[in-house]
């Protein structure tokens, strides 16, 4: 809405051009033209967007039980959901996926767009392309294909491992899941990640690597002074889009979970949980108290990300 | 098929476009008005359109018989997807008070909660009761919930042993005829190649684990009335169960991985899992699924506590309802009922790969003599009969075993290997919890 006129201005237009048109645009206040071109923007938001939330909020505060029907409870989901153990156990996992999944594909998302940055290689597109295909692959799909490739005895990792003779461990059992999952992960996002960043790179301006080069600086030295501290609000910018995405951690766990019911419970992720808690416990309402706290949880972490970041980029 | 948990991809993939079909058929067929009678006979005689949600195979070809006797019924077969899938989208509907079905399977295991809570039309308005000699005593006391009948009996899967028997015969092994000659055949088969099991157990379906329960005397579920129910995972039945197939996990006998994956199946094709103890509706899937090697495998009788008993449980099994939304009621109630328990349509149900619930057909010696194609020949309707007779008494389901279900692979699964009856434990704090949390009375042992 900083494109509507200060109201001061108006009246001093008043005296002016006088239509029948104008004045009744005055009459409803000059500013609020704006809002007819911002009426499609915001019946969209309220329809896809804030009624959704403000429904789930509702619907939070109510039990529906088997025994009893629907009662109010005011807050009790929400002490409810503080209080357990596989929500906490659920926001652990997704937490500690975060702490190492993140970092090891931003740091191959970064390593690949300064690759293409560099001019060195020698089919830059075709390098570009190969690494954002897996981006399109529907995230099921993906996790399908994988599961197939980690299966324990007829997966092709296992049988490559067989022939060579080398002891490939159980890809899909507890210790290693974690892991399996953020290599998927990892291998669809790294492409759109390092689009972004090769986005940045790309508004450098040509002159600062020349006046680089005057001082004699290598690409090395033009990469650590000059791109990564161009590339810092995209950095900030992805690393909040993994945030949020990695909360909501669900189709490749979700999928991984038909090949091994006896690793990936039902509240392996936070979303996971939520999501049986609808339907499969019919527990609508508390599976929306749930929801409710991993988004405010998804917002204050990725909040905190984005100021930090910010305050960095201006303390330079 | 009829199984709690797996499907079996390729026929619902199959299903998938007819699905589609009817469902643009149906759009607006539920409108169609019918005189609010009980009379079914009169029902039966009104133009009425109704709408059958099942995932059974074949079920059109029966269904046509039904449209040829009345012809002024139409029947719309839809494929709302399978088990949990259906129920979900059948209590959303119910709760919505349209979209939903005239009739709709259901599995036994899932019906409980759905007459708990009024979302069924009690049969015996319709003349259900009457029914009872027809069905198979398992079969009609899991219809029979509270003093009602909630549906009609459809199929069922008496519990039996299939092995293969080329691998068998190979290794020099009789089909254990008890779980102690079970664990002897493990061990020579472990013997004979590292890579082979006796069987494989599925950390992900509780109803595998149910039937193992069920047949070992096991009854950890029991509603006693509307609001409060029982649960005990821990009676000597369920810690018998538990501490064979720890041992038999842990010392790598069997194997515990899901069933009905890719692998799965290649493991069953490729003779690395010797048997499959399963509900009396798997030959056609395993013959379809794996055709090459399906001429080697028969059926036996399920291995026995004590040698010389025949007690024995179920596996899956579905029956038919009428949702309390139906506009159609008496209708509805007239075709579940001629679909489940007339002979011709028994027969055809039966003959399209449904094992029966009516015990005239399980009489019945051309049933019984039918050598069974996708068992090499053998008259394997002689052992499925066999079972359902010895089905042991008085199993029951909770009024929330499809939340139940869906928590047994994050107790139970996970503790197979080491300690089941552990997880047993768990599992049963996860139902209490819930039970509690919904409003019933809980009692544990």
């Amino acid at each position: 809405m900083s494109t509507s006129n200060p109201p001061a201005q108006a009246t001093t237009d008043r005296p002016t051009g006088r239509s029948r048109r104008a004045s009744r645009s005055d009459r409803l206040g000059h500013g609020s033209f704006g809002y007819v071109f911002f009426a499609p923007f915001l019946v969209v938001f309220v329809i896809g967007i804030a009624a959704p939330l403000a429904y789930a909020a509702y619907l939070s505060l109510f039990q529906d039980r088997l025994v009893g029907g629907n009662v109010f409870v005011g807050f009790d989901n929400y002490t409810r959901a503080l209080g357990d153990d596989l929500f906490r156990a659920g926001l652990w996992r997704v937490t500690l996926f975060l702490l190492v999944q993140v970092p090891v594909m931003l740091g191959l998302a970064l390593l690949a767009a300064l690759a293409i940055d560099s001019g060195r290689l020698r089919w830059p597109a075709l390098f570009r392309i190969g690494i954002f295909v897996p981006y399109a692959v529907p995230a099921v799909v993906a996790s399908l294909m994988w599961g197939y490739l980690y299966g324990d005895r007829f997966g092709l990792i296992r049988q490559i491992g067989d022939a060579l003779h080398v002891d490939v461990p159980r890809l899909l059992s507890d210790s290693w899941m974690l892991t399996s999952i953020g290599n998927v992960v990892t291998w669809e996002y790294v492409g759109y990640n390092m689009l972004i960043l090769y986005a940045a790179l790309r508004t450098v301006p040509q002159e600062l690597y020349e006046a680089a080069e005057m001082d004699g600086a290598g690409e090395f030295r033009k990469a650590w002074s000059i791109k990564l501290p161009a590339l810092r609000p995209a950095l900030a910018l992805t690393t909040v889009f993994s945030i949020i995405g990695t909360f909501q951690l669900f189709n490749e766990p979700n999928v991984l979970q038909s090949l091994a019911p006896d690793v990936v419970s039902t509240s392996y992720t936070p979303n996971m949980y939520a999501f049986n808690l609808a339907f499969n416990g019919q527990q609508f309402n508390y599976s929306a108290a749930v929801a409710v706290v991993l988004g405010g949880v998804t917002a204050v972490v990725a909040y905190a990300v984005q100021v930090r970041s910010m305050r960095k980029e201006q303390s330079l | 098929m009829t199984r709690a948990t797996s499907p079996s991809r390729r026929r619902l993939l199959a299903l998938v476009p007819a699905a589609a079909l009817a469902l643009s058929l149906t759009a607006c067929s539920s409108d169609a008005t019918s005189p609010g009678t009980a009379d079914p006979a009169a029902a039966l005689d009104t133009p009425t359109t109704l709408t059958f949600w099942t995932w059974a195979p074949n079920l059109d070809k029966t269904v046509a018989i039904f449209e040829q006797k009345y012809p002024k019924i139409k029947v719309n077969i839809v494929n709302a997807g399978q088990s949990a899938t259906e129920y979900t989208k059948l209590q959303t509907a119910i709760k919505a008070g349209s979209g939903g079905p005239d009739v709709a399977q259901i599995e036994y295991f899932a019906l409980p909660e759905f007459a708990m809570s009024k979302r069924l039309v009690n049969l015996k308005e319709y003349g259900a009761a009457g029914l009872e000699p027809k069905f198979t005593p398992s079969a009609w006391s899991q219809v029979a919930v509270g003093d009602g009948i909630y549906a009609i009996p459809q199929d069922t899967g008496p519990m039996a042993m299939f092995y293969n028997k080329k691998l068998l015969d190979q290794l020099g092994i009789e089909p254990p005829k008890t779980w102690a000659e079970f664990e002897t055949a493990a061990i020579k088969i472990k013997a004979s190649d590292p890579k082979r099991f006796i069987a494989s157990f599925d950390p992900g379906d509780a109803g595998g684990l149910d039937s193992l329960l069920w047949q070992a005397g096991s009854r950890p579920f029991q509603q006693k009335d509307a609001t409060s129910v029982s649960v005990n995972l821990q009676d000597p039945g369920a810690k018998k169960v538990a501490d064979m197939w720890t041992n038999l996990i842990s010392r790598k006998l069997v194997d515990p991985v899901p069933g009905w994956t890719n692998e799965w199946w290649q493991s069953m094709g490729s003779g690395q899992y010797a048997m499959w103890i399963t509900g009396a509706w798997a030959p056609g899937n395993i013959v379809s699924t794996i055709p090459d090697t399906a001429k080697d495998w028969r059926a036996a009788p399920m291995p026995q506590w004590n040698a010389g008993e025949n007690v024995t449980s179920e596996n899956g099994g579905s029956a038919v309802a009428v949702p309390s939304t139906s506009k159609n009621k008496a209708a509805a109630a007239a075709f579940a009922i001629w679909l489940n328990s007339d002979p011709e349509a028994a027969r055809s149900l039966s003959e399209n790969g449904l094992f029966p619930a009516t015990t005239k057909l399980l009489g019945d010696p051309a049933f019984l003599e039918k050598p069974l194609a996708s068992l090499g020949g053998q008259q394997a309707n002689q052992v499925f009969a066999a079972s359902s007779a010895g089905v042991g008494k008085g199993w029951g389901y909770l009024p929330y075993q499809v939340y139940g279900n869906s928590v047994f692979k994050d107790t139970v699964g996970q503790s197979l290997a080491t300690d089941t009856n552990a997880g047993l434990v768990a599992w049963q704090k996860r139902i209490v919890d819930y039970g509690t949390q919904q409003g019933f009375k809980v009692t544990t042992p």
